[in-house]
């Protein structure tokens, strides 16, 4: 005890619960754990529904990836068309490690390709999942900020320069925003759930410019925040989920001027929240985006209120990234679709993508060109790919299928083809770490000609079209294969057009690599340099067989992955979060291919065009994940299940105690059963015997007496051997559940017998009358009737318990007037009514007692008279008269019963005994036959018999032995 | 019975507000997930024809959202049997469905003709009137985009909502353009075609001043009246119809609403002083505009003492801005307002007085080295000007906005 006391004294302190464990009181946790809980199972209920709910929201709609965490700096573009920059994602399983990796979107012989093999990604490991990644760039350098939950960093880098770490905060709420100033490098807005936003200089401290404790315009119950910088560098904008507001952080006290509020924009619907804020300072000076979950809106912050554009991007889940490229000024007319500006929404959960386009805002209004577009999403990717088996279809998809975490676009001028041609590639990150890359390009000027004229269309979505139409769509990924191929490979991506039909069309049967070599064998017909490549690929790539795809490796942002699996092999082997970072380099080459579609309405307007490019990066990548997959969970070998060792417990018995002689009787056993089955005999005992010596003859087991077994349980499994129905009547009776019918049945038996002895005569009515009431009311459980038991009254009453073949034996009695035709143990075993068993036994008194009961009418009356006290007791409290029953020692009818059982002892019939058990055990246990015999005790105190019966049941009580009691019982019978 | 229901009552009651407790717990995660509902959701006991129809619609939102309108055209084809769907009450739903993706599709499927809409949008009209104005108005602007003014004016001409007949006033102004165009070019003025142009100018005034008694954004309109105005000289209705644009405060703050008074003043000779006072309040509402220039040579070229001090201001302000930062001219503006401004003999504190919000992120804004390599890279002359501003705008800050090239070094 002092221990526990100890131990208790020691919760007051910090201590190693390792170290100061106590076996004692783990013994008492173990043994009391179901009582004494060590979390209260109503905090623990709250807690967990509380965290399901939060899991479900975060499922739905997470707010905290909004923004999101994939960011490309663009560095100068190089003379040789190649665009430059240095991406920033998360890696890892957790997110948790920030990358700069240096790419460049590359323009090799017309074809377009990520490149991110120059160099190796610079990574650092942060202390939580990186939620959000903010950057801008100001003469060549570049400032990152980079929030998680309660931290927030800046890195600073440019294209000399390495990153490197500026500073980093921690922020007491969780942080919602982070925003990086395009004014001023250095400058970081954070905004937190608190609702305050701090101006954070770097170096400096925070500053905090704006705080409010509730939402701007209703109550939303949002405790999300947003801010952005605007034109000035001293106003900002300050967000929340009910609108947007320009605070001038100058001025001390506060004032915003509304700049977008929800309730105030036209067609807004209910529940419309925004979702999204972002200051378009490339594009137009003045210029924001808002998005809500239906819509998204251009408003200038010079005149606040008034949406210059609103468009309903029509994405299923709401629109947490945004990123926005303005149109090429260098060339066109204002209705060239390479002016529009393009805003690009991406979603979190449904990973979509959406393509928003618009013109003006300057000299002119603004106005959207075309309706929303929606680009290629990873899970859409595997249609476009070779069939996979099922197996590896399902782990594809379900990779594929993760929430977006970002989105970000590389923009390329291409200033060596046609001018003002460009090509944007949009990047998509998952939060499985993958990222997935997309390549638009402007339609080529020779698929002018197959438009139809322009002049039935309205100008704005012309000029879209013909903005939006031609542009081919590559989507990309890479695998983390670091199988390197040459570069040059790609200007497959434009000659494989003969492949199409086979790559994607048929499905690669299992058998074998000689189909799979099949299709690509065809396109390297086209290009015979590369077949050797290719079958050594196929060769060593047996797992990869079903993508048939060609060797055209894209050696792309492959060493990332490379890395990866560096860092995984030093960590933990089959670590999950080895594999976060595949990306690469896989085009999937979609390509709307509007005038064959326009002209030809029935072919099928867009024409999938994988590049081997493409197919091979997804090859590649495929592979990996397959690959991963596997080791991941080497195959489950089942579950932790208990287990129990049966080796022992079934095999033959010791071979070598097996002595020769029982050899030879199996041998002869063998032998004459080979003889009689050629006889077509039958192979008998004696046949066996006499091979098999002399055995010892099993003694067929000796009747099973149900009888002696008096306890319920007993009976009802006996009962149950006769049938399903019989086990059922036996709990129906039990329960009570058929009292009326028998009530019915009984009342209808009654007055047929009325009648008959109406007709016979009126000598044994009387007594009839009683024996019916007798019966009825021993398995009565009401009282109230114990103060007079005239057959008018029991008439009223009929009682449930009564079965047909009580009453069956009953008339039989009455019209044979032979006692000995319900001889207890017939209706023991032939009444599979298990209701009537105890119900039988009644019966059987009153064939016995029919008799003695017209004779003793009178005193039975009398004796009802005294008993009236003790009923009415009863009819008090049930349970307070059978406590009075099983307390009462002293009534005087123990004695008597005693004396009757030393009586009687030498007659008894045995078989009578467990019906009595029965009904004793019945009245030990369950409230309704106690009361069922205390009824009997009233209606007929005065025969010895209902006295026997209920010191039986005290004795039953107060004995453990029931072996004794049917003798007592018996000998009353007897009597 | 009564017993019962008593007895029944307060838990209903009480169920009542468990469940309204639970649809207000999930009203607020709801209202707290800003999520989209979905147009249409997959029902349990959906019947085949509603399961098909609802495929129909996914596959036309597909093919939209992908351009592929030659495909979404075929499905839509089929979804008209939407509206023969008599089981919900959703009738007006499916017809607004139906007349905002097709009209949508025509819009940008490549063999649609004019035909085709004006079939959809005169079925969509008459099938029911809930819309009918909406649809009016855009059968309107669709004809308009295709030149087909008349007809679009015949559209509107039925209609006796306000907008409609300002939109139909527009129509009477481009009518009013296009005569006054040829009337101007024809030697002989014809006194027929004059009088058929006022009617114009007299129905389009008409519903034009109605209009712009409404609070709300009615610039194109504005314009147009005034334009018309004009013309026939009625300057006192013009001005008036500005000046109550500008300035009743019914109306939403509207920059454009002062820049267009002020232009017309401009362009009547107003005086300075109603010159300065318009772009003043401009000034207020928008002082990143580009009109600051002209309120800021106003402001230097202005007598009174004050004035200066108020240029100044203007023109850091505009400097603050993201867009005029590289601006050649609002820099020369600047040293021309120092210059003046040194003729002061307070100039120091005028200056550091208007600086003084702006010292600790001016330097960064315009005059760290970065700027400076720049500046003298892409714009020499705007180097040398911000160059020699440094010293006395941050006199006492050591600014790193110093090139080698540099020779003039600072102002003197």
């Amino acid at each position: 005890m002092w221990k526990l006391q100890n131990f208790l004294d020691m919760l007051n302190f910090k201590i190693c619960e390792q170290t100061y464990s106590s076996k004692e009181l783990n013994a008492y946790s173990a043994l009391l754990s179901d009582v004494v809980h060590s979390i209260p199972p109503e905090l623990l209920g709250a807690l967990l529904h509380e965290e399901l709910m939060e899991q479900r929201d975060r499922l739905l709609f997470s707010e905290g990836v909004t923004g999101g965490a994939l960011a490309f700096i663009p560095f100068s573009q190089s003379s040789s068309g190649c665009q430059h920059g240095c991406l920033l994602y998360p890696s890892n399983k957790g997110r948790d490690s920030l990358n700069f990796h240096r790419v460049a979107l590359k323009d090799q012989d017309s074809s377009l390709f990520l490149d991110a093999t120059s160099s190796d990604p610079f990574s650092v490991q942060l202390k939580g999942p990186i939620r959000q990644i903010s950057s801008t760039s100001l003469f060549n350098e570049s400032c990152v900020a980079v929030r998680l939950d309660r931290l927030c960093g800046v890195w600073r880098l440019s294209e000399r320069s390495e990153p490197r770490l500026m500073q980093v905060v921690n922020t007491r709420e969780l942080a919602t925003c982070v925003s990086v100033s395009p004014h001023v490098l250095g400058e970081v807005l954070v905004a937190s759930e608190s609702g305050a936003v701090n101006l954070w200089t770097v170096g400096r401290q925070m500053q905090e410019v704006r705080k409010e404790d509730s939402n701007l315009y209703f109550n939303a119950k949002s405790s999300w925040r947003w801010c952005e910088f605007s034109a000035h560098p001293r106003v900002m904008l300050y967000a929340d989920r009910t609108g947007v507001e320009l605070t001038d952080i100058r001025v001390n006290p506060v004032c915003g001027h509304t700049l977008f509020r929800i309730s105030n924009t036209s067609e807004c619907r209910s529940g419309e929240r925004l979702i999204l804020s972002k200051y378009l300072g490339d594009v137009h000076a003045f210029h924001h985006i808002i998005t809500t979950q239906y819509s998204a809106y251009i408003m200038d912050e010079r005149f606040p209120c008034v949406p210059m554009l609103k468009w309903d991007h029509m994405m299923q889940s709401p629109p947490m990234f945004c990123h926005v490229l303005p149109g090429s000024t260098s060339s066109g007319s204002a209705l060239d679709g390479a002016r529009a500006t393009k805003v690009l929404l991406g979603s979190h959960s449904s990973q979509e993508i959406t393509l928003l386009q618009y013109s003006g805002g300057r000299a002119e209004a603004c106005f959207s060109q075309g309706p929303a577009q929606a680009l290629l999403r990873p899970r859409d990717s595997l249609k476009h790919l070779p069939v996979q088996i099922p197996h590896r279809l399902d782990t594809a998809t379900n990779r594929l299928s993760v929430p977006a975490a970002g989105l970000t676009c590389i923009q390329k001028k291409t200033g060596r083809e046609s001018a003002g041609e460009e090509c944007i590639c949009i990047l998509q990150l998952t939060e499985a770490g993958d990222i997935f890359y997309q390549l638009l390009k402007p339609e080529q000027p020779d698929a002018d000609t197959s438009r139809p004229p322009a002049e039935d269309k309205p100008l704005p979505p012309q000029a879209a079209k013909h903005l939006s139409q031609p542009m081919a769509i590559e989507a990309t990924t890479s695998g983390e294969k670091t199988a390197e191929l040459l570069p040059p490979f790609s200007e497959l991506v434009v000659s494989d057009t003969s492949s199409d039909e086979g790559m994607i069309g048929p499905t690669p049967s299992p058998n074998g690599p000689r189909v799979v070599a099949e299709t690509p064998e065809r396109n390297y017909q086209a290009v015979n340099m590369f077949s050797d490549s290719f079958s050594e690929d196929s060769e060593s790539e047996q797992r990869g067989q079903n993508l048939k795809i060609v060797v055209n490796d894209d050696p792309e942002l492959d060493q990332v992955s490379g890395l990866q699996a560096g860092v995984k092999d030093r960590q933990v082997g089959g670590d999950k979060a080895g594999e976060p970072k595949e990306h690469g380099g896989v085009d999937e080459t979609v390509c709307s291919s509007s005038s064959l579609g326009h002209v030809v309405p029935s072919e099928r307007q867009h024409v999938v065009k994988l590049s081997k490019h493409a197919l091979n990066t997804w090859k590649h990548w495929l592979q990996k994940l397959m690959q991963k997959n596997c080791e991941k969970k080497p195959r489950p070998h089942g579950l932790q299940y208990f287990t129990i060792r049966t080796k022992g417990l079934l095999c033959l018995p010791d071979v070598a105690a097996r002595d020769s002689t029982e050899e030879e009787r199996v041998q002869s056993l063998r032998q004459d059963l080979r003889a009689c089955m050629s006889k077509r005999s039958l192979l008998l005992h004696s046949a066996v015997s006499t091979s098999l010596g002399a055995t010892d003859v099993v003694p067929v087991p000796n009747l099973v007496e149900t009888e002696v077994w008096t306890d319920q349980l007993s009976h009802r499994l006996t009962l149950s051997w006769q049938g399903e129905e019989a086990w059922r009547a036996w709990w129906v009776d039990h329960l009570e559940l058929n009292k009326e019918e028998k009530t019915e049945a009984l009342r209808r038996k009654r007055r047929r017998e009325k009648e008959a002895k109406r007709a016979a005569g009126q000598r044994l009515e009387l007594s009839g009358s009683f024996v019916s009431s007798l019966s009825y009311q021993s398995e009565l459980d009401d009282f109230s009737d114990s103060t007079g038991w005239s057959s008018a009254t029991s008439q009223g009453r009929w009682s449930d318990t009564e079965g047909t073949g009580p009453l069956s034996k009953l008339e039989s009695f009455l019209k044979h007037g032979t006692p000995g035709s319900a001889t207890p143990s017939k209706v023991q075993n032939d009444t599979p009514d298990p209701t009537s068993t105890s119900q039988s036994v009644e019966d059987k008194q009153d064939g016995h007692q029919t008799p003695s009961c017209s004779r003793m009418l009178s005193m039975s009356q009398t004796v009802k008279h005294e008993s009236t006290p003790a009923s009415q007791r009863r009819t008090r409290h049930p349970s307070e008269e059978l406590l009075s029953t099983l307390f009462s020692p002293q009534d005087g009818t123990l004695q008597h019963n005693i004396y009757a059982l030393e009586e009687g002892s030498t007659l008894q019939p045995p078989d009578v005994a467990p019906s009595f058990s029965q009904l004793h055990s019945s009245q030990s246990s369950q409230r309704v036959f106690r009361i069922d015999l205390s009824q009997c005790d009233i209606v007929q105190p005065g025969f010895s018999q209902s006295l026997s019966q209920r010191s039986q049941g005290r004795l039953g009580l107060s004995q453990t032995s029931q072996a004794s009691q049917p003798k007592k019982k018996k000998s009353q019978m007897g009597f | 019975m009564d017993e019962l229901e008593r007895e029944l009552g307060p838990l209903e009651d009480v169920e009542d507000d468990d469940s309204s407790d639970n649809n207000s717990t999930k009203g607020r995660k709801k209202s707290n997930l800003p999520l989209v509902n979905p147009l249409c959701v997959e029902t349990p006991k959906e019947t085949g024809f509603h399961q098909s129809t609802r495929i129909c619609l996914e596959q036309i939102r597909e093919a939209m959202l992908h351009h592929r309108w030659q495909e979404a055209a075929e499905y839509m084809a089929c979804y008209s049997q939407i509206l023969e769907d008599s089981s919900r009450n959703t009738e007006q739903q499916y017809k607004e469905l139906i007349w905002r993706i097709s009209t949508e599709i025509l819009h940008n499927h490549p063999n649609s003709k004019l035909e085709d809409y004006n079939i959809i949008y005169e079925r969509m009209k008459h099938s029911g009137f809930r819309h009918y104005l909406m649809i009016s108005l855009e059968h309107a602007f669709h004809l308009l985009l295709h030149g087909h003014i008349e007809d679009a004016k015949r559209q509107l001409s039925n209609q006796k909502t306000k907008l409609i007949q300002a939109y139909r006033s527009l129509l009477d102004y481009i009518i009013w353009c296009d005569k006054k165009f040829t009337h101007s070019n024809t030697d002989y003025p014809d006194s027929g075609d004059n009088q058929e142009m006022h009617n114009y100018f007299r129905q389009a005034s008409v519903n034009l001043k109605e209009i712009l008694k409404n609070p709300g954004v009615w610039d194109p309109f504005i314009l147009c009246y005034v334009e018309m105005l004009e013309f026939y000289e009625d300057h006192e209705v013009a001005l008036k119809v500005l000046n109550d644009y500008a300035y009743d405060d019914s109306f939403p703050p509207n920059p454009n609403a002062h820049v267009y008074l002020y232009q017309y003043l401009k362009r009547h000779d107003a005086s300075e002083r109603k010159l300065m006072q318009e772009l003043k309040n401009l000034h207020v509402l928008v002082p990143s505009h580009e009109l600051m220039l002209e309120y800021s040579s106003l402001l230097l070229q202005s007598d009174k003492k004050g004035d200066i001090q108020k240029a100044l201001g203007v023109v850091l302000e505009m400097l603050d801005f993201a867009c005029w930062r590289i601006n050649l001219d609002v820099w020369k503006r600047l040293k021309a307002i120092i210059q003046k401004l040194h003729l002061q003999e307070d100039w120091k504190d005028v200056v550091s007085g208007e600086m003084a919000g702006r010292k600790d992120w001016w330097p960064a804004l315009h005059f760290t080295s970065f700027h400076a390599c720049k500046d003298s890279e892409e714009n020499p002359e705007l180097m040398e000007v911000k160059a020699s501003l440094t010293k006395i705008l941050c006199p006492d800050l050591m600014l790193k906005y110093t090139a080698e090239r540099v020779t003039s070094g600072t102002w003197t």
